[in-house]
């Protein structure tokens, strides 16, 4: 071995087994650039034919992707977009539907009524179909009755919240007092013009409240027909409206009620039985479903 | 001259053609675009300092566009795509920035 090799080794960097940031750092020119120094240079000519080649192809590769990036950010815009008015139209859809349904209904009523009209038996079954319906709710009535307001605590007033957002009305609140409500002798209730029947709900689903799977939004009015002074009466003394009295206090919540000479509650959705049948049926060849199971 | 004339036909040509990057090569794309920048600032730096090279330019170029995509793809293939795309940003970010440090000095004596 050599001398000078020897002392070469001696000065030897400290951190030449971690050298790899330094060179990044030191060598950030590629080494061609100083290792061609000394080259003649070329003719312009034969130079620029490369250096067009590679600027271009370089430029192009940028613009690419700057193409690409553009061209996919506002993918995801359009596809929200796109989900947006689908559910829009959906939507209108839906309700186009229902109006026809209920068109349809009124027309399939008054069919019925005018060929029954025909005789008095017919007549008779006319008028026992018209209670019935009145009795279940699938007919719009009119009357005089009480009139609930429910609504959620103001937004920018919620200091006594224990949330950011202002304090809300539940579906449980909803439920006792339309509870009460019936339990006051109300003959027909509708909460927001959605008509409650023997079969609704009152349920919440995240933040909204479905009455009958309709999402509903405040404020919550709850039309009840019925005597309206005697309704008045039970319904100040029952334990839901004395708990919406006392959520107006601690939290806000806005909770009035008042008398109306004059209510309108829409018809309510028909219920179709599917299972349910009379035990005894009247008139019919079908033999009667086996009693033991019925009970 | 031709310098501006090659860069501007680059950015027509992506510009008019809008070519749809093909969906296997699209992981490859922003690597092969830190490379070329990184060729990009290179030349740059080395015109300043008057050793500019054209061989050394293109063949650098074409070198690290391919040496990155090559890694990136290896990366896939073993399973690591992510880390080695990250080391590769990581060198290839320092030297970029060292460069434009270096034309800065060039250019401003700051």
């Amino acid at each position: 071995m050599r001398p000078d090799s020897s002392a070469s080794a001696e000065v030897r960097r400290a951190d030449a087994s971690m050298s790899l940031l330094v060179d990044l750092w030191t060598n950030a020119l590629d080494p061609g650039y100083a290792a061609s120094r000394g080259e003649p240079r070329r003719s312009s000519a034969r130079r620029a034919v490369p250096l067009a080649v590679g600027l271009v192809a370089a430029s192009f590769l940028v613009v690419i992707a700057a193409v690409q990036a553009h061209a996919r950010a506002p993918a995801a815009a359009r596809a929200h977009d796109r989900l947006v008015a689908q559910v829009q139209q959906e939507s209108k859809a839906v309700a186009d539907l229902s109006a026809q349904v209920d068109r349809l209904r009124a027309a399939t009523g008054a069919l019925r009524d005018s060929s029954l009209q025909g005789s008095a038996a017919g007549a008779a079954l006319s008028t026992q179909l018209a209670q019935s319906e009145l009795a279940a709710g699938t007919v719009a009535v009119t009357g005089p009755g009480l009139r609930v307001t429910l609504n959620d605590a103001p937004t920018t007033g919620a200091g006594q919240g224990n949330q950011g957002q202002g304090n809300r009305v539940e579906d449980r609140d909803l439920q006792s007092v339309v509870n009460a409500l019936w339990a006051a002798g109300a003959e027909a209730i509708a909460i927001n013009d959605q008509r409650l029947t023997g079969q609704s709900s009152i349920r919440a689903a995240g933040d909204a409240i479905l009455v009958d799977f309709q999402p509903l939004r405040p404020p919550y009015v709850v039309q009840a027909i019925g005597d309206p002074v005697g309704m008045e009466t039970t319904f100040a003394q029952s334990a839901a409206a004395a708990r919406m009295r006392s959520y107006v206090q601690l939290y806000g919540l806005r909770f009035a009620y008042a008398r109306a000479s004059s209510l309108d509650v829409p018809a309510g959705v028909e219920e179709q039985l599917h299972d349910a049948r009379p035990v005894h049926e009247p008139s019919s060849d079908r033999p009667t479903p086996n009693k033991k199971g019925s009970g | 001259m031709i310098v501006l004339l090659a860069v501007v036909g680059g950015v027509t040509a992506g510009l008019v053609l809008q070519p749809t990057v093909p969906l296997d090569l699209q992981p490859y794309l922003p690597i092969a675009v830190v490379a070329a920048l990184d060729a990009l600032f290179g030349g740059v730096r080395a015109w300043l300092e008057q050793i500019f090279n054209d061989k050394v330019f293109v063949v650098s170029f074409i070198g690290n566009v391919l040496v990155a995509s090559l890694i990136v793809y290896l990366g896939d293939k073993l399973g690591v795509g992510g880390e080695l795309s990250t080391g590769i940003v990581v060198v290839l970010g320092i030297r970029i920035f060292s460069n434009a440090a270096a034309i800065r000095r060039h250019l401003f004596r700051a």
